[in-house]
């Protein structure tokens, strides 16, 4: 479950940049980008599990999806997640959840058929925003 | 007043948090594609391990993978409550963006690439490494940048060169770059190489001589590697000729992350 250790990496950079800048984290908001596939209700449990006793302790923490934003070099065209996923297998699937940008080693676009995207949204979980009291 | 911070990719500390528990970092290079850092990698590793080091071997050449393939290593890493296990073969910790993959083309513009290297180096386990060895790619772009610029004392690097006029103009150019962002350069190696007494005065010896850093050694062209990466079988790699050439050229090397491990 490597959600573990990236939702740990997400409180560990806001702890840290909280000590650097000398104040309290008001809120934070965490995007969960639809191509790694990520289960958002799994994310908000392991945060709520691991900010005890951390800087995000009290906190408002706001995690919402991100839709898949993904532009073909070869057309142009910009597609979402979903409208590329019909021929994707599942072990596919699997290795798009860790790496998402091996979307281009498992899909094709479906209007040039070219496999050359750039991800412009809803990669992986992130963080949008944090606010800090002074 | 509240203050908004946004763009904190989490993932860098991640990776240093990681790297903070591996003694030495070597990036081997060349700038050039097709002068063996691969094979140089993988059998460095080898050698490593072999002499009881703790190693792991980073395949960094995400567009052109092959250190799975020469360790023949297959299938998704484990999940591990500590992000994801690396297989062990031949006593090395292997991570590369095949394991994922599995042979599949890698099309990746822009930044993708740079993403997956930070994804693997955030995400991967490694747990407490004498060295870890880095097979770079080829060229001196993102990948390079962030290798180069993590926050990490002992990051050095080994340059790789054919002993042609072609593979040490870019060899120079990444040693210029090296000397620039400040990264030692533990010395050149000699790949391919004929005529040896010819090589080191020109080629890489040259080089090595140019920049100040030692000409570790020069390997010779060996047809036994090719059998050797053909099967995926690492222990006959560590048997070829090349590898006791190389096994020479950084013995001094590895002794020293041996001396410090004991002295700490």
């Amino acid at each position: 479950m490597h959600e573990l250790s990236l939702v740990q990496g997400i409180i560990d950079a806001i702890g840290e940049t909280a000590k650097e800048k000398g104040g309290r984290v008001r809120s934070v908001r965490i995007g969960v980008g639809e191509l790694a596939q990520f289960d958002i209700r799994l994310v908000r449990g392991l945060l709520n599990d691991l900010k005890k006793g951390t800087s995000l302790e009290g906190a408002r923490i706001i995690v919402e999806p991100e839709k898949s934003k993904v532009k073909c070099l070869g057309c142009g065209r910009i597609w979402n997640f979903q409208e590329l996923a019909g021929p994707i297998s599942s072990d596919e699937r699997e290795i798009m959840h860790f790496l998402p940008e091996l979307l281009n080693s498992c899909s094709r676009c479906p209007n040039c058929s070219k496999n050359y995207f750039e991800i412009e949204e809803g990669r992986s979980v992130r963080i949008i925003e944090m606010v800090l009291d002074a | 007043m509240p203050e908004s911070e946004t763009g904190l990719d989490f993932r860098r500390g991640m990776i240093d948090r990681r790297l903070a528990r591996t003694r030495r970092v070597l990036l081997v290079m060349s700038g050039k594609g097709g002068v063996g850092k691969s094979v140089v990698s993988a059998a460095l590793a080898g050698i490593a391990a072999a002499s009881g080091l703790k190693t792991g071997l980073m395949d960094a050449d995400i567009y052109g993978p092959s250190s799975a393939l020469l360790f023949g290593a297959k299938g998704l890493p484990v999940e591990g409550e500590s992000g994801l296990v690396p297989p062990i073969l031949g006593g090395v910790k292997v991570m590369s963006v095949d394991l994922f993959a599995s042979g599949r083309p890698i099309p990746l513009a822009g930044s993708g690439a740079n993403e997956i290297l930070l994804e693997l180096l955030a995400l991967t386990d490694w747990g407490k490494l004498d060295c870890l060895v880095v097979d770079m790619p080829p060229a001196t772009g993102d990948i390079m940048l962030t290798l180069t610029s993590l926050r990490k004392d002992d990051v050095e690097a080994l340059v790789v060169t054919m002993p042609d006029r072609l593979s040490t103009s870019v060899a120079h150019r990444v040693l210029e770059l090296l000397r620039g962002g400040g990264v030692t350069t533990i010395g050149v190696l000699g790949n391919m190489v004929h005529d040896s007494t010819k090589d080191k005065e020109t080629g890489p010896g040259k080089l090595a001589e140019e920049f100040g850093v030692p000409l570790l050694g020069l390997l010779p062209y060996d047809h036994s590697v090719s059998n050797a990466v053909e099967k995926g079988d690492i222990e006959a790699l560590l048997r070829t000729k090349f590898t006791r050439s190389l096994r020479r050229a950084t013995s001094a090397y590895l002794r020293d992350i041996g001396a410090s491990r004991t002295a700490k």
